[in-house]
């Protein structure tokens, strides 16, 4: 016999609203990790992704989250929440530094000439470096990586939690991948990428 | 095909490219490199994503927000049963009658400190919330003016204390000793809430008199 079929975020919050305390646990707890790793990637500090989390569980609590479902997911609405928290704090200790370099217009195909093919990134060491990448990539790009990549939301999704048309989610997580593989490269000690003009290829 | 055509049909690391795209990646040696390096990347950004899919939020963070939240639900709505004030009120009802002594209790306002010759009272009344409280909560003043409630001394010592911010009729406030008149009882009144992690009410200080 089939299941029934699981409740959606927005029944759930219907029976939340009424003060149904397992509604309310059954939506923090379909939702929390999520929302809690992306304030983890963007903050890169657990406190303060536990107090995102908390931050942006409450506002649901109190209904002061200004959700409407006709203009969004609820995930969407909880993301977008933990986007301004986490941005506010990062706004408080600021230190973006090195790698920005652009808008985030298109980027053409470039590549450090010279620069090796990129070992396996799948392994232990990889993965662990691939993530100090991702956490030093400028706050723009680290959301759209952080979600897109690394939580898997559709790009429409990502769109409405940034704000943005679906065109620049595309465009900014083009970028972010040029910046990571920048990195990555660098990481590698593939030389200082300064050294290495961009060539862009013409066939 | 151009390499600004290629990338412009092949935004994505994991779509197969079509005849035009796959004939270009064959020819060119740095598109190709380059996709490889994207596809790596993509492979990579899998394992991490995959890797990392078990972190989550620390199992207090929902033992605190389901504390605001019985708080919220008991403050706002339903059960009658668990509104901190008609609880409060009881008891202090209670208490008045049980001994005189206890009207020092409900008239009190907001003073925290009751007379030594009421043992239950001054007892609920002696928590010094200051202390009780997390320590960036207590150093914010979070502490101050807080209003302790009868079952505060159900506390264990250790507890893990939580305030949270909730809106209540302004009518609450009577049974903690509060005069409102009946034309503003039904206002709404802003009021901190000190929460056991078992989501029961242990204190309270009103924001808006
Ligand atoms: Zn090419």
């Amino acid at each position: 016999m089939a299941d029934a079929p699981a409740e959606t975020d927005d029944e759930l919050l219907l029976r939340m609203r009424s003060g149904d305390e397992q509604a309310f646990v059954a939506l923090y707890r379909r939702r929390q990790a999520a929302i809690y790793r992306f304030a983890l990637h963007m903050s890169g500090s657990a406190a303060a992704a536990e107090d995102i989390i908390q931050e942006v569980f409450l506002a649901l609590i109190r209904d002061d989250c200004g959700y409407d479902p006709e203009r969004g997911t609820l995930s969407g609405y909880l993301f977008g929440i933990a986007r301004k928290l986490a941005l506010r704090q990062l706004a408080r200790r600021r230190t973006d530094v090195a790698l920005e370099t652009g808008a985030g217009e298109p980027v053409p195909p470039e590549l450090a000439a010279g620069a090796d093919q990129l070992a396996d990134l799948t392994r232990k060491e990889g993965v662990a470096a691939l993530r100090r990448a991702v956490q030093a990539l400028p706050e723009r790009y680290r959301e759209v990586v952080a979600l897109c990549d690394l939580e898997e939301v559709d790009y429409a999704e990502a769109a409405f939690v940034l704000g943005c048309p679906v065109g620049t989610v595309r465009s900014r997580l083009h970028r972010a991948r040029s910046l990571l593989l920048e990195k990555m490269r660098k990481e590698r000690g593939a030389g200082p990428s300064g050294a290495l003009k961009p060539v862009r290829c013409e066939i | 095909m151009t390499c600004q055509e290629f990338w412009d049909a092949m935004p994505e690391l994991e779509g197969q490219p079509g005849a035009d795209a796959a004939a270009h990646l064959a020819a060119c040696a740095v598109c190709g490199k380059v996709m490889g390096n994207q596809r790596a990347l993509a492979a990579g950004m899998r394992a991490a994503a995959a890797d990392w899919r078990r972190t989550k939020a620390p199992n207090r963070v929902e033992a605190k927000l389901l504390a605001a939240f019985r708080g919220q639900a008991g403050l706002a709505a339903p059960p009658p049963a668990r509104r901190w004030w008609t609880t409060a009120l009881a008891w202090t009802a209670a208490a008045l009658v049980v001994a005189g002594a206890f009207l020092l209790f409900a008239t009190r306002g907001r003073q925290t400190q009751a007379p030594a010759n009421v043992p239950v009272a001054a007892e609920l009344a002696a928590i010094d919330w200051s202390a009780r409280l997390p320590a960036e909560l207590a150093a914010q003043g979070a502490g101050e003016g807080f209003i302790t409630l009868p079952n505060a001394d159900r506390l264990p010592p250790n507890e893990d204390l939580n305030v949270v911010r909730v809106e209540v009729p302004r009518s609450a406030m009577i049974a903690l000793g509060y005069s409102v008149t009946a034309d503003r009882a039904a206002e709404r009144v802003r009021a901190d809430v000190v929460m056991g992690s078992d989501g029961l009410a242990r204190a309270v200080r009103f924001l808006d008199e």
